[in-house]
């Protein structure tokens, strides 16, 4: 257990290196630096004459080449300093520990609403297998699947915000909040919430037509197995059997996909965040790519693939935890 | 070769050879109905695609000038496709009224639809018709049955055009990306070792990396796009789960007993890989490159979206609904395009679902 631990752990830090390691070399490919793309689009007239561009290149420890860079950033790192961005002047951990917060309030409210359909939903369709009710649903379910998200977003934003404007059904189309920050505590909540619909619904669909749809391709495979027939042969009720003796085994790849499902947690949906102009975790990343900030674009990189890499190790474990029969070793 | 072993074996030959595994599944798929609905849209889709300029255009599909047959409907296709002649006489892409007015014998075969993906249909361009509405006055009319954008473009014109990238960005990304999944998996695959490590460790990699966030930086970092470099770049990133499902079949299949037979005969390791395992290994490949073209068509369409794909006149779906993002009053921009999206992933979708059911034989055990 311990060697295997250590193996992944010691694996998992060499992948972590080599992706951070290619993230930075494209990033310090593209085209531009911080201090041109920053200055150049505001005002053409406050261009930086080279010489002070230079010296503010070395102030950054941008005038190295990008090896150099990578080995300064990652030595850093290994001291917990993720550096301050260059565009934003704040430390980038401070920047990220801002975007947190409203990332997790949208994917955290989808991912809980997506288990608490997905599980009835799995549940029904496997129960009412083959009926015509189930394959409209199924129908349905996959036919949402096949849904982009973004045009679903372009497609609610039409609805809720342009048909419907004017009446009580109106719903707002960007940002997190158009109240002031002096408003009352309640006031606040509820224009939040207002702004949180449309972003959650485009990201629980989603996951839910998926998540309720492996739920059922799992629960159809536990049902032909012995035990179950062993069971309904007792007397117990098809609810009983269906809950009690055939979902609890389907546990163990639903506990996988919930971990694997951790860095969307909280790193967001680009495109989401951006459609809806939510200041989160995945519009940071787009902005901080626009704006060539490297020391925010390394340290959300850094972010997402610990988080994958743990949630990966993380789904092994419990695995083997959840079923005995499965060993890491 | 069931006949040459029923031959060797001395017993009565077989009137006929069994199918083989590709016609046998072919059999099974035309059983689905929602399966062939989706391939049909799919074959629909490329027709489409194919016939673009003859479908709406303001290019004659054949037209008669000055005693010659010319086709300046391919150059939609390419611009060196259309004759030099209609340069040289300056027509400046205005065909019906200077064909007429420079020679009055000429003919011309028009599109299905008067309209131009690229720019704004003019006053009286087609003799008697009224220039194409803009701002937001481009409703779905008679004359614009998808409604026009912003600067009067029609969107019927656009969407047509533009099947043309989203069937070509779902090709020639997942040929690439399958050809680089088929090939490090099936090393990784077939040598194991320190090879197979090496091979692993890189897909994980590129696993682990955000997809988006690798095509972003990787779009961000070649200077100026083009749909090519898009493609490339949906293809350098998606090829990951190809090459684990390539690996896995070429793990299995090379203990098998055919490819002992094959080595005992002095087959070497290339033709091996080719002639032997992987026909063997290709029906569960396919399947994910079916999935792999649909996200595909996704990936570009939200690139297009972002402002991220390639530059204005290309016309993809994605970048008709980007236009609509500023204009939501416009509910057509976003309607149709979206629509478009949809149901090609939809469809792609289906293939692969029902390339699965047809080739796996678990599933096939499981459905009896």
């Amino acid at each position: 257990m311990v060697t295997f631990l250590l193996r992944r752990v010691l694996l998992g830090l060499v992948t972590l290196a080599v992706i951070t390691l290619i993230v930075y070399g494209l990033a310090r490919s593209m085209p531009g630096n911080p201090l041109t793309v920053q200055l150049g689009e505001s005002d053409p007239s406050r261009k930086l004459n080279p010489a002070d561009q230079q010296r503010m290149l070395e102030i950054y420890g941008l005038d190295k080449p990008w090896p150099v860079g990578y080995l300064q950033w990652l030595s850093k790192v290994v001291r917990g300093d993720f550096g301050r961005s260059i565009t934003r002047k704040q430390p980038v951990t401070q920047l990220i520990g801002e975007r947190v917060g409203p990332t997790i309030l949208i994917s955290g409210t989808a991912l809980v609403l997506t288990w608490l359909l997905a599980i009835p939903l799995g549940l029904y369709a496997s129960a009412r297998g083959g009926h015509l009710d189930e394959r409209v649903t199924g129908v349905t379910l996959y036919v949402l699947y096949s849904f982009p998200a973004f045009v679903a977003a372009l497609f609610l934003q039409v609805i809720f915000a342009v048909w419907l404007q004017g009446t009580r059904w109106e719903l707002p189309l960007f940002g997190m909040t158009d109240l002031p920050s002096d408003a009352g505590w309640a006031a606040r909540s509820l224009d939040i919430a207002r702004h949180a619909i449309l972003p959650v619904i485009c990201q629980t669909y989603v996951a839910l037509a998926y998540c309720s749809r492996f739920i059922k391709a799992n629960l159809e495979e536990v049902v032909r197995q012995d035990y179950i027939r062993t069971a309904r042969a007792k007397g117990a009720g098809p609810w009983r059997v269906l809950v009690r003796h055939a979902f609890r085994n389907t546990l163990i790849p639903l506990v996988t996909l919930l971990g694997l499902s951790l860095p969307a947690l909280v790193g967001g949906s680009v495109i989401i965040e951006q459609i809806f102009t939510w200041p989160g975790m995945g519009r940071l990343f787009f902005e901080s790519i626009r704006e060539r900030d490297y020391p925010t674009i390394m340290g959300l990189t850094f972010m997402f693939s610990l988080l994958t890499l743990a949630g990966q190790l993380l789904a092994d474990l419990l695995y083997s935890f959840v079923d005995p029969r499965v060993s890491v070793d | 070769m069931p006949e040459e072993t029923a031959k060797a074996n001395g017993r009565p030959q077989l009137r006929q050879p069994s199918p083989g595994f590709w016609a046998e599944a072919w059999s099974r798929y035309r059983r689905r109905p929602i399966g062939m609905l989706a391939l049909g849209f799919v074959l629909f889709l490329t027709g489409v695609a194919v016939f673009a300029p003859a479908i709406a255009g303001t290019k004659p599909v054949i037209c008669r000038y000055k005693g010659q047959l010319y086709m300046p409907c391919l150059g939609y296709f390419n611009r060196s496709w259309e004759s030099p002649v209609f340069t040289k006489d300056k027509f400046r892409g205005t065909y019906p009224k200077n064909l007429q007015a420079k020679d009055p014998d000429s003919w011309a075969i028009w599109p299905l639809v008067f309209q131009d993906p690229y720019r704004r249909v003019r006053d009286n361009e087609w003799p008697g018709r009224a220039e194409n509405p803009s701002r937001d006055e481009g409703h779905p009319s008679r004359l614009n049955i998808f409604g026009t954008d912003q600067y009067g473009v029609d969107i019927f014109a656009k969407m047509v055009h533009g099947t043309t990238i989203a069937l070509l960005v779902g090709f020639v990304s997942m040929g690439l990306a399958g050809s680089i999944g088929i090939i490090v998996g099936a090393i990784g695959g077939y040598f194991g070792g320190w090879v197979d490590a090496v091979t692993s460790r890189m897909t994980e990699v590129v696993m682990c990396i955000p997809t988006l966030v690798l095509i972003l930086a990787l779009v961000a970092v070649v200077e100026k796009p083009t749909i090519w470099k898009t493609m490339a770049i949906i293809g350098a990133t998606g090829w990951t789960g190809i090459a684990r499902l390539t690996r896995a079949e070429f793990l299995r299949l090379k203990e098998s007993e055919f490819v002992m037979a094959a080595r005992a005969t002095g087959a070497g390791p290339l033709r091996i890989m080719l002639r032997h395992i992987l026909p063997n290994a290709l029906a569960p490949v396919l399947v994910p490159i079916t999935f792999g073209i649909a996200s595909a068509i996704l990936i570009e369409g939200s690139l297009s979206f972002l402002g991220f794909g390639p530059p204005p006149p290309t016309a993809s779906w994605g970048s008709i609904l980007n236009s609509a993002r500023s204009n939501l009053q416009l509910w057509w921009l976003v309607v149709f395009p979206g629509t478009g999206i949809f149901l090609t992933v939809l469809a792609y979708n289906l293939v692969g679902e029902a390339l699965q059911e047809v080739t796996d034989p678990r599933l096939r055990e499981a459905k009896k």
